[in-house]
């Protein structure tokens, strides 16, 4: 229970971007005296600045005078900011030395490197949002598309609440009837019938939601497809249609080495990051080496690959192999199958990147790949946070241990002992029981900056 | 001043705390009513139960009276739930009632320091602030000073007894109530509210057809309460058990009407746990019975109690209905069943020491701080005397935690929660009950005994012979194993071959008695001992996945709260956590957050608020400081 480092009164600074070469780059400051703190290394006026308007200006070395970048910075007078303190946001270039360059001034002149999740920490202490709220904000804040928030929007109306309410209210119920066996001697009351049905319903009940944590992983965290293939399959061709679908493109990079072209899409609400693996097995160049081994990794951890087959040539014997090969992992797309004459293969998807012939079908077919066995769950309560799981998980292995204990007639001490572990944990997700080890725990695994 | 300690009321909190403080070598004066009515058991003849006897358990280790008394003065032991766990297993003993109240005043009588004075207490003394508490005014003018006083009223503020249409100023049936404290006390400012409890008719034993009822016998031995007697000698005599039925309900319903409690004239709330009998039938409907237990009230008297159907229906209608009883047929009545209502403080009153907040100096405790039983009263009783007499030494007061005691539970649930209702405890209400086993009380409390000095040279030998001898048993376990010979007439023993009979104990199927009888050098510990040992060998890994628990909660207890902390600075929770937070002035993060209606919110603004360096109190918020 370190709350040391959450101290409020303390100025903080982070980047509250991501970690990349940008545009634009924000860093968000937060702490009494902010703004003057800022307006000692910046050229404008901050101090009579109006709040929330931005105001332009060079931040500088304030000992050598060097000027680090051209910026504009907004400041925010307490109690209207995020954070409910006075806070200064500073928005400036967006090349990594750049921002290093300003975070260590920063750093300097007597701001913190703000701990993860701090900002929402202080908004949360500051009665800015509650703590419900707080978490789910770490979702809004870090999810990659609009389903995705939606969904962690969804957690603010309270779906899982409601579904955990019931497991709490059933949970409660059968604690009453450990605890009449606690209360009154065995010559007043009769034990009532152990309540094994309860018991199973749920656990399946609680199964359930542990298992949607994998869709909402999946919206969260969103998965990897890498396109693969011989040269001139038409990967690229496949790649940009993917892009060419997607009008929510975030970003487009260059892979380092060159070895492939990454890109995020949004497949249906599903963050998808994109590779084209060109280059695969060129040449024995020890370059190029490095290359395949790097898409050999990346391979390994994408959740789906497209293997692009050209349908106007003659597959190759290892094609051949795949397309037999009823086990398989990849998903085989039959591309250029507009202008194909040949025999489409059986569970081949046909496709044209030239025309979009097919897309749809492939779209669905990646979908499927990606939910395999979890339901897709719309409308459904769906849990997104690690925490969540992990207590659903225990109020689990808590109803199964009752049972356990239940069928080696162990005593009913023990039963009212693990089902209370039971009730604990689901009051810890709806935030009822709360313990500063939750609230170390929840503020951890916020993102730095928000 | 002319005493260091006054007592007012000399029932089972009054008892313990004027002993303790006296032990202590404090002048203590104790007052009361009348010195015929020491120690009265003014309900059901009976001492312990499920989660009491736990606690008279605890009052025997922490050096108070009550085990003692009961000892003395059982006629029938039995230790409940068998069947169910030794953590919901507890001691209960039938009373003699003369012979306990007897030996209760007795005792007070042959204490040193302990001067007993038969008055009735109308108000407090305060100093010139009105803060401090430095004595009483009796009714018939007297006024007495101290350092110190303790409050143990019980049902007799302002009390009032029903039955029927009939009501009468009363504590109880026959004693007048104690007039004119309750309305000082709200004159002062307390809080102070109503409650309501009952007790049933009293009738003559020869009147009863014992044939045809269920006779229930007590255990064959009588286990002693206190830790420092081995058993107790005394004579068995069974309880009875009858039903109720269907023409006892027909009576009961037709009378509704007439009992205060439905007509609205008692105002005060009752206990849900222990309605009266005609609570129980219009709650009930489709109950065909109802289990009651007929328990004699001592071994010279012909009264017997008739657990289970308490009443304050006319004295008439009791008569009517108890004749349909099986066994009751021509029973005759010697005292009606009745309700009483009385006054009590609310006990979010009282700091966790149960010192007044109000006024220091001033300590409640039992029926006052609106508990019900016997136990309940004794524990706090006991606590309050040494928490007045550790404030007359100069200490910090005792506080045990909800993860040691059910005293720690049920002090903690008062000056937290406050009660709307007669409080009692329940095994339930413990968090860590599995650590709060009843034959295991010394263990947890009574270095608390020798840190407050009430530990005599006897007591801490037979502690410590006790401790040792436990882990003696234990040691000897881990070094035997289980040889094959052990297994020619134990098949149970068969898988355990090679293991060490400790790990051989977790088996729920192996017994102490079992290993007993292949281990013979365990024969030189007491029984008591060995089924102690038995209980910590078959439990370690249950208590210790309970221990768990208690560090996550021990670490928001210790987070301890300045008693001068300033909530008025804090920033960003609601006005409503606030005003409690103020009103109940909790002692930790941990009470504080069991407080009702405070959010986790709250709680975590306070913790970050404690966590911060020296001199940095107040705001959090930056637009103050501007």
């Amino acid at each position: 229970m370190n709350h040391d480092n959450y101290d409020p009164d303390d100025r903080i600074a982070a980047l509250a971007t991501p970690w990349a070469e940008s545009a634009i780059a924000v860093i968000r400051t937060s702490g009494e005296g902010s703004i003057g703190a800022v307006d000692a290394l910046f050229s404008g006026d901050l101090l009579s600045c109006e709040s929330k308007k931005m105001c332009y200006g060079m931040i500088r070395n304030p000992e050598s005078g060097d000027a680090l970048d051209e910026i504009l910075a907004v400041p925010f007078r307490a109690p209207g900011s995020y954070t409910g303190q006075e806070s200064v946001e500073l928005y400036c270039h967006g090349s990594l030395p750049g921002i290093q360059k300003i975070l260590t001034l920063l750093f300097n002149k007597g701001f913190r490197q703000a701990s993860p999740g701090e900002f929402t920490f202080r908004a949360f202490i500051n009665g800015k949002m509650d703590l419900t709220r707080a978490e789910a904000v770490q979702e809004i804040i870090s999810s990659k598309s609009g389903k995705a928030q939606s969904m962690a929007l969804n957690r603010l109306s309270g779906t899982v609440e409601k579904r955990i309410n019931q497991f709490k209210k059933t949970a409660t119920v059968m604690a009453a009837s450990f605890a009449i066996q606690l209360d009154y001697p065995d010559d007043e009351v009769e034990a009532p019938e152990p309540p094994l049905a309860e018991l199973a319903d749920m656990k399946t009940g609680l199964k359930q939601l542990i298992d949607s944590y994998q869709v909402g992983k999946i919206y969260q965290e969103g998965v990897v497809i890498a396109l693969a293939g011989r040269t001139n399959a038409g990967k690229s061709s496949l790649f940009n249609l993917f892009l060419k679908e997607d009008r929510s493109i975030v970003s487009d990079i260059h892979g380092t080495t060159r070895d492939y072209l990454e890109s995020w899409i949004s497949l249906s609400g599903i963050p998808v990051r994109l590779y084209d693996t060109a280059g695969l097995r060129h040449s024995d160049d020890p370059i190029e080496e490095e290359g395949i081994r790097r898409t050999r990794e990346l391979m390994e951890n994408a959740q789906v690959i497209l293997y692009v087959l050209d349908g106007t040539v003659e597959l190759s014997d290892e094609e051949r192999a795949l397309i037999s090969d009823e086990s398989r992992q990849e998903l085989l797309v039959w591309n250029k199958a507009d202008i194909s004459s040949r025999d489409i293969p059986h569970g081949v998807i046909p496709v044209s990147a030239v025309t979009g012939q097919g897309f749809s079908e492939l779209e669905e077919a990646v979908k499927k790949r990606i939910f395999k066995d979890s339901a897709g769950a719309a409308g459904d309560a769906v849990i997104d946070s690690l925490r969540q799981k992990e207590l659903l998980e225990r109020a689990l292995s808590g109803v199964e241990k009752v049972e356990e204990a239940i069928h080696n007639g162990l005593p009913v001490d023990i039963l009212a002992m693990d089902l209370y572990d039971v009730l604990q944990a689901l009051g810890e997700i709806t935030g009822e029981v709360s313990s500063s080890d939750i609230m170390d725990t929840m503020f951890s695994s916020f993102c730095v900056g928000k | 001043m002319d005493f260091d300690a006054i007592v007012i009321g000399a029932g089972h909190a009054g008892i313990e705390a004027s002993l303790a403080l006296a032990r202590l070598d404090f002048s203590t004066l104790l007052i009361t009513q009348s010195l015929d009515a020491i120690g009265r058991l003014s309900c059901n003849p009976a001492v312990g139960g499920l989660s009491k006897g736990n606690i008279v358990r605890e009052v025997d280790a922490l050096g108070g009276e009550m085990a003692r008394l009961i000892d003395e003065s059982m006629i029938q032991f039995r230790i409940l739930n068998r069947s169910r766990g030794p953590a919901v297993q507890a001691p209960r003993a039938q009373a003699d009632k003369n012979l306990y109240a007897r030996l209760a005043k007795q005792t007070l009588e042959l204490q040193k320091n302990l001067h007993l004075f038969q008055d009735t207490v109308v108000d407090i003394l305060t100093d010139k602030s009105g803060t401090v508490c430095e004595g009483v005014v009796t009714e018939r003018g007297r006024r007495f000073t101290s350092r110190t006083v303790v409050m143990t009223t019980g049902t007799f503020m302002e009390g009032k007894i029903f039955i029927g249409d009939f009501s009468q100023s009363s504590g109880r049936l026959g004693e007048p109530a104690a007039v004119g404290l309750g309305t000082a006390l709200r004159n002062r400012g307390y809080t102070v509210g109503r409650l309501k409890t009952g007790t049933p008719a009293r009738v003559r034993k020869s009147s009863l057809d014992f044939s045809k009822m269920e006779e229930q016998g007590g255990d064959a031995t009588m286990q002693a309460f206190s830790f420092f007697k081995e058993t107790s000698d005394r004579p068995h005599i069974p309880c009875h058990i009858t039903y109720t039925n269907e023409k006892t309900h027909k009576v009961i319903r037709d009378n509704f009407h007439l009992s205060p409690l439905f007509s609205g004239e008692i105002v005060g709330t009752g206990p849900r746990y222990c309605p009266s009998i005609e609570d129980k039938v219009k709650r009930f409907p489709d109950r065909e019975r109802h289990q009651i237990f007929v328990e004699p009230e001592g071994l010279d008297t012909e009264e017997m109690y008739l657990n289970g159907i308490s009443s304050s229906l006319p004295e008439l209608v009791q008569e009517e209905f108890l004749r349909t009883l099986p066994g009751l047929e021509d029973v005759e009545i010697m005292r009606p069943g009745y309700a009483v209502e009385y006054d009590y403080l609310d006990p979010t009153q009282l700091l966790p020491s149960l010192e007044s907040k109000r006024h220091r100096g001033l300590f409640l405790a039992g029926q006052t701080n609106g508990t019900s039983g016997y136990e309940e009263a004794a524990t706090q009783g006991l606590m309050a005397g040494i928490n007045a007499a550790r404030k007359l030494q100069g200490k910090d007061p005792l506080v045990l935690s909800r993860a040691e005691a059910y005293t720690g539970v049920l002090i903690d649930d008062l000056v937290t929660l406050g009660t709307q209702e007669p409080y009692r405890m329940f095994t339930s209400r413990a968090e860590y009950r599995l650590s709060l086993r009843h034959d295991d009380a010394d263990i947890r409390l009574f270095p608390y005994c020798e840190e407050t000095g009430l530990a005599t040279e006897r007591m801490k030998e037979l502690f410590h012979a006790k401790k040792e001898g436990i882990d003696e048993i234990k040691e000897l376990l881990r070094q035997k194993r289980v040889s094959g010979n052990w297994t020619e007439d134990s098949e149970l023993l068969k898988p355990h071959v090679g293991k060490t009979a400790y790990m051989t104990l977790k088996d729920p199927a192996v017994t102490m008695d079992g290993l007993t009888e292949k281990i013979p050098e365990l024969e030189q510990f007491s029984l008591d001992w060995r089924h102690h040992a038995e209980l910590d060998v078959k439990y370690e890994g249950y208590v210790a996945r309970q221990e768990r628990q208690i560090a996550r909660f021990q670490k928001m207890e210790s987070l301890l709260i300045p008693e001068d902390f300033d909530y008025d600075s804090m920033d960003g929770i609601s006005i409503e956590s606030k005003e409690k937070l103020k009103m109940i002035q909790p002692r930790s993060v941990g009470q504080a957050s069991r407080i009702s209606g405070v959010r986790s919110s709250d709680i975590a603004v306070l913790t970050v608020l404690l966590n911060r360096p020296q001199g940095q109190k107040g705001s959090l918020n930056a637009e103050q400081t501007r």
